[in-house]
C-alpha cells in the first residue's frame, strides 16, 4: 500500500511541477505530511541531490522512497516522478515529429529557439554567480578550475565525463590535500 | 498497422543497446541540473556524431522545458523518440535515470556521514567549478542554431533579462518565443516571397 501511495504522491509532484528547485515546496509538503521524511531530512536531501548525479526531483524521489519502503519504495517513487515523461511527453514527441515541418511549427520554432537560448544564457550567468562568488567574494581556486575546464572543453574538445573526473581530482588536491578554502 | 509498428520500434537491437549505453553514461555525469545533459548531448550528437543539428537540440529542449515533470527525462524521451520511436524514448529515459537512482540508494544508507565528509566536500567543490564551463560549452554549440533572422537577437535579450530579473515560469518565456516566432516568421516569409517575386 505504501508503494502505491509513494507512486501516487510522486506522480502528483511530477505533473504539478516543472523540474529543478520549483519541485522542492511540493516534495517537502508530500513527504512531511505522509511522515516519510522529517524537515531536517528534506534539507539534507536537497544538499545531497545537488552533490550526486541526476536531477533534483528524481534524487528526492529515491531518497523519500528509501526512507518509506526501501529499494521498492525508491523504484515506485522514481516511476511516479517519471510518469509525465513516459505519458504526456511521449504523446508530445509523437505530435512534434509529425508537425515539426509544417509552416506554422517552423515559424513558431523561429521564436522558440532564441527564447530557449536566452534561458541557457540566464542559467549560465546565475550559476556563475552562485558557483564562483562565495560569501560575496571571488573564489579564486574555483575560478582557476573553471577557466582550465573551459579551455580544455572549447579548445581541446575534451569530453564532459573526462572533464568532470579531472575537476573532481583537482578538487581533492586543491581543497582536500592543500586545504585551500 | 505498419504505421503503428514504425512508431514503436525503428532500430535494431544493437542500435538500442548503443543508445542505452550512451544514456547510462549521460546519467552518470549529470551534475548541476538538467543542463549538463544538454551539454553532453550537444557534444556527442551535434558536434561529434552529427545525428541531430543544434537547432533540433534547441527544439527538443524547448518542448521538454514546456512540459511538466523532470526536464532531462523529457529530453531523453523526445530524443529517444526522434531517433528510435517509442521504444527508443523508453530506453533513453530508463537508461539515464538508473545510475542516479543506484548511486542515491547506496548513499541513503550513510547520507549523514556522506554530507559532512571532508573529502567528499573537496571533490564536490571541484566538480561544482566545472558546471559553468560545461554549460558554456553547450551555449557556444547552441548559439548558431538559435538565430534565423535578425529579430531573434532581440528575443534572446528579452528572455535573458526576464530569466535573470523576474521569477517567471520558463513556460511564459517559451510562450513569448511562440508568439514572437509566429510574427517574425510570417513577416520574413512575406519579405522572402516579395523579393522572390521581384527577382
Amino acid at each position: 500500500m505504501v508503494l502505491l501511495k509513494l507512486y501516487w504522491s510522486f506522480l502528483l509532484i511530477g505533473f504539478g511541477s516543472f523540474g529543478g528547485l520549483s519541485m522542492i515546496p511540493q516534495i517537502s509538503n508530500e513527504v512531511i505530511s505522509h511522515g516519510w521524511m522529517t524537515v531536517d531530512q528534506v534539507t539534507d536531501i536537497v544538499a545531497i541531490a545537488e552533490m550526486t548525479p541526476g536531477p533534483l526531483g528524481l534524487n528526492c524521489a529515491t531518497f523519500a522512497g528509501m526512507q518509506a519502503a526501501g529499494v521498492p519504495g525508491a523504484i515506485a517513487a522514481n516511476l511516479g516522478t517519471l510518469t509525465p515523461s513516459l505519458t504526456l511527453c511521449a504523446v508530445a514527441a509523437l505530435f512534434f515529429q509529425h508537425f515539426k515541418d509544417s509552416t506554422i511549427m517552423r515559424r513558431i520554432l523561429v521564436g522558440v529557439r532564441p527564447a530557449c537560448f536566452g534561458m541557457v544564457l540566464g542559467v549560465l550567468i546565475s550559476l556563475s554567480m552562485s558557483n564562483y562568488f562565495l560569501a560575496g567574494s571571488l573564489h579564486i581556486p574555483s575560478v582557476v578550475i573553471g577557466i582550465v575546464d573551459a579551455v580544455l572543453l572549447l579548445k581541446y574538445k575534451v569530453s564532459i565525463p573526462k572533464l568532470l573526473i579531472l575537476s573532481c581530482l583537482s578538487g581533492l588536491i586543491l581543497f582536500g590535500v592543500l586545504g585551500l578554502a | 498497422m505498419s504505421f503503428c509498428f514504425e512508431v514503436v520500434i525503428t532500430l535494431t537491437t544493437k542500435e538500442y543497446a548503443k543508445l542505452l549505453g550512451e544514456f547510462v553514461r549521460f546519467g552518470c555525469f549529470t551534475f548541476g541540473g538538467g543542463w549538463s545533459i544538454i551539454a553532453q548531448m550537444q557534444q556527442l550528437y551535434v558536434e561529434k556524431g552529427q545525428v541531430i543539428t543544434s537547432q533540433e537540440l534547441l527544439d527538443l529542449t524547448s518542448v521538454a522545458k514546456s512540459l511538466p515533470g523532470v526536464m532531462i527525462a523529457n529530453v531523453a524521451m523526445l530524443y529517444g523518440y526522434r531517433v528510435g520511436g517509442l521504444l527508443g524514448g523508453l530506453v533513453c529515459v530508463f537508461g539515464m535515470c538508473t545510475p542516479p537512482m543506484v548511486v542515491l540508494i547506496v548513499i541513503s544508507f550513510f547520507y549523514q556521514a556522506f554530507r559532512t565528509n571532508y573529502w567528499v566536500m573537496a571533490a564536490m567543490e571541484g566538480m561544482q567549478a566545472a558546471v559553468v564551463p560545461i554549460i558554456l560549452g553547450a551555449a557556444v554549440g547552441l548559439a548558431k542554431g538559435s538565430v534565423q533572422y535578425p529579430p531573434c537577437y532581440a528575443i534572446i535579450a528579452v528572455c535573458l533579462a526576464l530569466y535573470l530579473f523576474t521569477s517567471l515560469n520558463p513556460i511564459v518565456l517559451v510562450l513569448i518565443g511562440v508568439v514572437s516566432g509566429l510574427i517574425v516568421g510570417a513577416a520574413y516569409a512575406g519579405k522572402e516571397a516579395r523579393s522572390h517575386g521581384a527577382a
